[in-house]
């Protein structure tokens, strides 16, 4: 039991930092709390359904194409509606409420279109399991877990590794002085946009191949708890974000199968408070110096 | 011609105070649909919510998306002690002041240690958790049913029932919140609520206690919440946690936004123009929320900083007649010299 | 000589490692311009930011008059009479220059929650207090043109006269201006100057940082030097400018 919980609980977990990692990118390049992230990670799977099941694509392909579609749409938000935004105020609250627009338009563009209620989402192969000791472990489970971990070690690869990257690290620090250094600026944050929607899109698909079915609920859920799991990694720190990620994940895991399944939702919000209040950076998070 | 108007407006303030006063009483009596009313009414009650929430996002600087869960504590607060404990109305709206206003202490703090940033995801993580207790603490809030059966307003015996009835309290609490809210600002606290939000170490450099500032700051418009929840479960008799989730906290985030930041008129026709709006919209049901969430885009994208953001019609008033004061005072010493 | 409005003892201020101050000594008396001077990165506004209460010193004892107000915090230090100014203008943006300065006034006035709410007899003295008080000190900064627009909007040199504004109207014993003259020319500069001498002959007494060498001499009566953190010379800007210390921090060794 103990173990089997742990295990569910890394796997789910892993895709919540891929969420959080996503949302990390954006945020630690605007400070912006994107709520569109959580609706692109639905669409993403809504649009395998589509492709796959209407439209008789190849699975692969179907995945592809979703991916490809979603993380574009993410980069177009920002070129064609926040960016102009961002040029008129300097207020963030109008670009967050500008996503929360988005995001109301997506999800309900969805509802109508596919109806409120679950859909159960394709999954072609059945890989098996294995078992070690009592844990049972699902093929596509270890799949899932693997292929976050590889798009998180990616996504912190370029943030760190590439120009780009240094690139959005310069804009999260100072935005005039990365301009004066010659950083495009609003080419990087539109990379930002498309590699943080991506992240969201892939979780997104796990997420749906995990549970075997979409539905536009599962957007509130997740996209709350991700911004919480990017706070307690300490926001900015790509690690901190996974991390905190994979802890809601156990957490979750356990409440649900100890406490009661009700009480799982909000456990994110719980430990995001009391972590705060002892680490107000965030586990991970670097202490700002007030200058005067 | 926005220049214009909001000139004319600031020197005819207490004219259009009146005119707009006016055009509210009457309103329920020009159309015999008690729906209109009703609309009305959950206006009001997202009036109330909108202008306190404006007193922390607008005012204080601290964009909260927690604003639901003090309207919800308040709610339930009104609800359990008239149904459980047969408390008369104006004792649970009272109560649910002090309780919301209690939670506003405890959202508060954690606003002495974080940086803005932080806290919004802290304020959305407490709608969550007061949301899920009321969910899940059934033996007390009967879960996701709600609570049912919550007698409508009484004051010492006049029951408040009809839509009218209704409409004009709701009228009367709104007036309240206006006039708690723009006196406040207008003193000696507003100018330190306004001086920690802009700059908070030369507030402190300036003898100004911020903590004590964003710590009153919650207080009072969580107590004001407070009071629009009670009022709120009294006046529709049910209700649910999902009346009071994180949606409604955006919501109302949405209003002040729409309306501008740091007015409290804005606030008003922000919550106006979300109520009626989707109300408009019910006839094509199923698309309202797809065009609601649109128009949100548009409307930000024409005007970023809302409809009166930035407009503060005290200065523009005190501006104006300044100049004028100066140029008469100039005539009149060009016409002395002429005498002379 | 004269009682000491303001004294440090021995302040130290560590920054990990750092000392960015070491075991200062100073004091300020009544009615005099003192200026504290130093190369880049010797400490000066370390130490300013430790007597306005920004930092708390870790170790050493700052005294106002008797008063001992080592750690109390920004704002316990400028009800006592103590106020400042920023190198970097920190006005307030979404305020006129009248509530600019009415800000000043805000420890002088008392308001509470009901005086606000139901406009008590209290409140409207208080307010006309508060803006009588603002009106004084835009005056005697000069500021007389229409005080309701944003003090923001005002070109440079009139913000600093502003934020000075803002200090006097808090009524303080002591002013303290961190680098008056940073981005001002050589004209506003002087302006600046005659300025600071008329407040200081209303009765103020005035601590200042200053790079520019010019204003500090034409001004100060006494001038301490700082360099790494340490004191290294104190007197009248004559005694100053001979001193070899002081000429070897500010050119280097071998000139």
């Amino acid at each position: 039991m103990f173990f089997q919980q742990l295990f569910n609980g890394i796997i789910i977990g892993a895709t919540y930092s891929l969420v959080a990692v996503g949302f990390s990118i954006v945020y630690s390049v605007l400070e912006l709390v994107n709520f569109a992230h959580g609706s692109f990670y639905v669409l993403a799977g809504y649009l395998v359904l589509t492709m796959y099941s209407f439209m008789a694509l190849p699975y692969p392909v179907a995945l592809l194409a979703s991916l490809v579609i979603t993380s574009i749409l993410g980069a177009l938000m920002n070129k064609c509606l926040l960016e102009p935004i961002r040029r008129k105020t300097s207020s963030g609250e109008s670009v967050m409420t500008a996503t929360l627009g988005v995001s109301t338009f997506i999800l309900n563009l969805i509802m109508v279109l596919y109806g409120s209620e679950t859909k159960p989402f394709p999954m072609p192969f059945d890989l098996g399991r294995i078992y070690i000791g009592n844990v049972i472990m699902k093929w596509d489970q270890i799949i899932i877990g693997i292929a976050a971990v590889i798009m998180i070690v990616i996504m912190s690869l370029i943030i760190y590794k590439t120009k780009i990257g240094s690139g959005m690290r310069a804009i999260a620090q100072d935005v005039s002085a990365a301009k004066l250094m010659g950083v495009n600026t609003e080419m990087v944050i539109t990379v930002a946009f498309f590699s943080g929607t991506l992240c969201a899109a892939i979780a997104g698909i796990l997420i749906a191949m995990y549970y075997g079915s979409v539905d536009t609920t599962m957007y509130l859920g997740v996209s709350m708890k991700t911004f919480a799991a990017s706070l307690l990694g300490g926001i900015g720190s790509l690690p901190g974000a996974a991390l905190g990620g994979v802890i809601i994940g156990i957490l979750e895991a356990f409440v649900a199968g100890y406490v009661g399944a009700e009480w799982k939702d909000c456990m994110a919000f719980v430990v995001l408070i009391l972590v705060l209040l002892f680490r107000p950076s965030g586990l991970f998070g670097h202490k700002e110096i007030k200058k005067v | 011609m926005f220049k214009k108007i909001t000139t004319a407006w600031a020197l005819h303030r207490r004219a259009a105070m009146i005119v707009a006063l006016i055009v509210l009483i009457i309103y329920p009596f020009l159309f015999s649909n008690q729906y209109l009313v009703t609309v009305a009414t959950l206006g009001g009650v997202y009036s109330i919510l909108a202008m306190s929430l404006n007193l922390i996002s607008g005012y204080m600087g601290i964009t909260s998306l927690g604003h639901a869960a003090f309207w919800g504590v308040g709610a339930y607060t009104a609800a359990l002690l008239s149904t459980k404990l047969g408390w008369p109305f104006l004792l649970t709206l009272l109560a649910a002041c002090i309780v919301s206003l209690i939670f506003g202490v405890l959202l508060g703090l954690p606003t002495l240690r974080l940086s803005g940033r932080y806290l919004t995801i802290v304020t959305l993580a407490f709608c969550e958790i007061i949301k899920t207790v009321e969910t899940n603490w059934r033996s007390l809030t009967n879960g996701a049913s709600g609570i049912v059966g919550i007698p409508k307003p009484e004051i010492f015996g006049y029951t408040f029932s009809s839509p009218k009835q209704i409409y004009f309290m709701v009228l009367v609490l709104c007036a309240i919140t206006y006039i708690l809210i723009s006196r406040l600002m207008d003193s000696r606290l507003g100018r330190g609520i306004t001086a920690v939000r802009d700059d908070y170490i030369a507030a402190q450099a300036m003898g100004i206690k911020d903590s004590r500032y964003k710590i009153m700051a919650f207080v009072i418009s969580a107590a004001l919440a407070g009071v629009a929840g009670g009022f709120y479960a009294h006046y529709m008799s049910f209700i649910s946690p999902l009346n009071f989730s994180f949606d409604y906290s955006t919501l109302i985030l949405s209003m002040i936004i729409i309306g501008g930041l740091g007015n409290l008129t804005g606030s008003v026709i922000g919550a106006l123009l979300l109520t009626i709006l989707p109300e408009a919209l019910r006839p094509i049901m199923e698309w309202r929320q797809v065009i609601y969430g649109a128009l949100l885009v548009v409307v930000i994208l024409c005007k970023p900083t809302g409809i009166l953001g930035n407009v503060n019609l005290k200065h523009i008033r005190q501006r104006v007649l300044f100049d004028r004061k100066k140029e008469n005072e100039g005539k009149k010493d060009e016409e002395g010299e002429v005498k002379a | 000589m004269s009682t000491p409005v303001l004294r440090t003892e021995k302040v130290t201020q560590r920054f990990g490692g750092l000392v960015a101050v070491n075991s200062v000594d100073m004091q300020v008396n009544k009615g005099e311009i003192v200026g504290i001077i130093g190369p880049n990165g010797a400490g000066k506004t370390t130490l300013f930011n430790c007597i306005t209460g920004q930092y708390t010193p870790t170790e050493g004892k700052i005294y106002f008059h008797d008063k001992d107000i080592t750690g109390m915090t920004p704002y316990e230090i400028t009800e006592l009479g103590m106020c400042r100014t920023f190198q970097n203008i920190k006005l307030f943006p979404h305020m006129t220059i009248m509530e600019n300065a009415m800000v000043g006034a805000h420890t002088r006035i008392k308001e509470n929650l009901w005086d606000v709410w139901f406009h008590t007899k209290a409140y409207k003295k208080a307010e006309k207090e508060a803006e009588e008080r603002a009106r004084k000190a835009l005056e005697l900064t000069g500021l007389t043109e229409n005080p309701y627009y944003y003090g923001t909007d005002l070109p440079y040199g009139k913000q600093r006269r502003l934020e000075i504004a803002r200090a006097i109207a808090s009524d303080p014993e002591i002013l303290m201006f961190d680098e008056p003259a940073a981005g001002m020319n050589e004209g506003e500069t002087a302006d600046l100057t005659g300025f600071i001498r008329e407040i200081r002959d209303l009765g103020y007494t005035i601590l200042l940082i200053e790079h520019d060498m010019r204003l500090v001499m034409n001004l100060c009566d006494r001038i301490y030097v700082l360099d790494h953190g340490n004191l290294i010379a104190t007197g009248k800007p004559e005694e100053i400018k001979q001193n070899p210390l002081v000429i070897e921090a500010y050119l280097g060794k071998k000139a």
